[in-house]
């Protein structure tokens, strides 16, 4: 029987669809990675200067930007619509000077690097007064809606307004504190470690579970144990944990899904007054593999069909051999 | 210089990118599935592959589940909701769940196997109407349901699996995300000023015009100010009205007319690209009438959301809407 199931943050509700259940192979999107080196726009670009440099990663301005920092922020009113030029900054991290496509690729150390290099941005980006909300995020392959360069990167976008999906989520998890006083996602983390099914992989730090409510096949999320409401000082003396379990999820990807198209971002909590999200809010990272397309259904009602139940995916990636 | 744009009505951000604003033959051609007719579950004659049927259009009166229909709806064959048993509630620690009550019906909107919605004469495109405002109400007098959607895939990338044309009927036991989204932004504005955003935004449309794209005496097609998608366009009826299902006659001809002309303005614009169109209407019962007002929302597949549009919902336009609709209207 299929199930409706209500994500307990944003109160988004997705049809978990049993009847239809489809094999895991069914979803396979191979990647076929075709630049060559020499062609690598980004091999050359390691060698030219960037706005922020470290242990072979390199932080560069974006060449096509939408957003643009040179002037200061302003809104203001057309009629009854509001509008503001697209104030920000929009960042690529080169995240390896070697030309390798894949972060599960990557070695660890590598890795480390990479998510020190976002703690930092972001430390630098909520600087700027104007900063409302900043996200480190990954599109690899092209159904992710990445180009097919095959050379390892993410991108950081500082943005002077709160996003929607964001918004919910805060306002899912204050709604969640209000009542119960506690954090709706160390409670989320307790009840899965318990429960056991939706679990993929768990270390010291972080247990990454494919959500209760997923919204697509195969999505998963990244949950640090311990409760912190930011990315940038959460992670600190984490890195390494944080480097090892999203190597072994992406690589689960990798070897279980067919080197599959994926995005990931972080989500963490807004710029602005920290205070306010210290106990009710809790990074963690959302990361989806691009197997299915959005239908009309699902962009006109934001009501998700995931063709597979999560305690079945989870069950799938626990079982994928990442040491073979 | 690129923009950031606030949706009026949910208050939803949008960041439009006039520096790099693409035209359409900037998007890369789509490729719609090959035509396998000799299979065709929606092809007359092949009436017993289907469900059976719980409403058609058939102007000389054939039997049901036979050949002779205009129109013609059967449930899904793979629903992902299903219309037999009780909705119940459950509670599971911190998360709650339901029994997955509902209705998915397939509408095939004609009998010819090669004929989209673009070539459909007057009458046919009129059938099409009215079988939609015939299973509405139909689904709307269901006590579990709360909200009918209507929706169309047309093309792969849009998630159309079958060619044969057709559009998808889903009542569902609860308001969705979006339509909520909607309904509470609408009620907002009008506690604080006593008229409804929609029809406040009609009037700025005709007053500002760079954004319209069509009309006729009953409804304005127009490229929303603040969209979600390149060359995204609504289809909204002049006069206020929140539900859908109460259009008369009138109406229903010229929704078929103005509809019909806008699918064959991306058709030509965009070059036969994938997209998909769904109604919002007010929910089955919603009392605040004043409101909320209906419209049809049509978004071409054009571009891939990218990870970080999944996970803001800060949407990443790359055509300005007064550029599309002038590339529409003069198509």
């Amino acid at each position: 029987m299929s199930q409706l199931r209500k994500d307990p943050i944003v109160s988004r509700w997705t049809i978990i669809a049993t009847e239809r259940a489809r094999r895991p192979a069914a979803f396979v999107d191979p990647q076929s990675v075709i630049t060559e080196q020499k062609h690598c726009p980004y091999c050359k670009d390691i060698a030219s200067p960037g706005i922020y440099e470290s242990h072979g990663v390199k932080v560069m301005n974006s060449t096509s930007p939408i957003l643009d920092n040179s002037k200061p922020f302003e809104r203001h009113g057309h009629g009854l619509y509001d509008v503001s030029h697209s104030f920000g900054s929009h960042e690529i991290v080169l995240e390896t000077p070697e030309h390798i496509a894949n972060m599960a690729d990557l070695s660890k150390e590598q890795m480390v690097a990479v998510f020190k290099t976002y703690g930092l941005r972001m430390q630098e980006h909520r600087k700027n007064p104007f900063i409302e909300y900043i996200i480190a995020y990954k599109n690899y392959g092209v159904a992710a809606g990445s180009r097919n360069i095959g050379h390892a990167r993410s991108q950081i976008m500082a943005v002077p307004v709160l996003p929607m999906r964001v918004k919910d989520k805060i306002d899912g998890a204050e709604k969640f504190f209000d009542y119960h006083e506690r954090c709706l996602f160390c409670d989320m983390v307790s009840q899965e470690l318990k429960n056991k099914e939706r679990v993929i992989v768990e270390n010291d730090h972080f247990v990454v579970i494919a959500p209760f409510a997923s919204r697509f096949p195969f999505e998963t999320w990244i949950l640090p144990k311990n409760h912190h409401c930011d990315f940038a000082e959460g992670i600190k003396g984490h890195e390494n944990s944080l480097a090892a379990i999203m190597k072994d999820i992406l690589l689960r990807f990798k070897l279980g899904l067919n080197d599959p198209a994926y995005n990931y971002m972080i989500q963490t909590s807004p710029v602005k007054n920290p205070s306010a999200f210290k106990d009710n809010y809790h990074w963690h990272i959302e990361v989806m593999p691009r197997l299915t397309r959005v239908a009309g259904f699902e962009r006109g009602t934001g009501f998700y069909i995931c063709p597979i139940p999560p305690e079945m995916t989870a069950a799938f990636l626990r079982e994928v051999d990442i040491h073979a | 210089m690129p923009e950031l744009r606030r949706d009026p009505v949910v208050g939803r951000w949008v960041i439009i990118d006039s520096e790099h604003s693409q035209g359409p033959a900037d998007f890369p051609k789509d490729n719609n599935t090959p035509t396998h007719q000799a299979i065709c579950p929606f092809c007359p004659g092949r009436e017993h592959q289907t469900p059976p049927e719980v409403d058609a259009v058939r102007p000389l009166k054939s039997l049901a589940n036979t050949a002779g229909w205009l129109v013609r709806t059967v449930p899904n064959k793979f629903p992902v909701l299903i219309a037999e048993g009780s909705l119940q509630k459950e509670g599971i620690g911190i998360y709650d769940q339901m029994t997955g009550i509902g209705a998915h019906e397939v509408l095939i909107e004609g009998p010819d196997h090669e004929k989209s919605l673009t070539e459909f004469t007057k009458d046919e495109m009129q059938a099409v109407i009215s079988q939609y405002r015939g299973r509405f109400r139909q689904l709307a007098q269901d006590r579990r349901f709360k909200y009918v959607v209507i929706f169309k895939n047309y093309g792969s990338s849009a998630g159309a699996t079958v060619e044969h044309t057709h559009s998808q009927i889903i009542a569902l036991p609860m308001v969705p995300k979006t339509v909520l989204e909607e309904l509470k932004g609408a009620e907002h504005y009008h506690q604080y000023r006593g008229r409804c955003v929609f029809c406040d935004m009609i009037a700025q449309e005709y007053q500002d015009k760079e954004r319209i794209v069509a009309e006729n005496n009953s409804f304005l097609a127009f490229c929303p100010y603040a969209p979600r998608y390149a060359f995204e366009t609504w289809i909204i009826p002049k006069g206020h009205s929140a539900d859908f299902s109460s259009i008369d006659e009138t109406a229903q001809a010229n929704l078929a007319q103005i509809l019909q002309d806008v699918l064959k303005r991306v058709k030509k614009v965009l070059n036969n690209a994938s997209y998909n169109y769904y109604f919002h209407t007010a929910p089955i019962g919603y009392a605040n009438t004043a409101c909320y007002h209906w419209h049809i929302e049509i978004i071409p597949k054009l571009t891939r959301s990218v990870g970080f549009e999944w996970g803001t919902g800060l949407h990443i336009v790359p055509t300005m809407p007064q550029d599309a609709a002038r590339f529409l209207r003069e198509a």
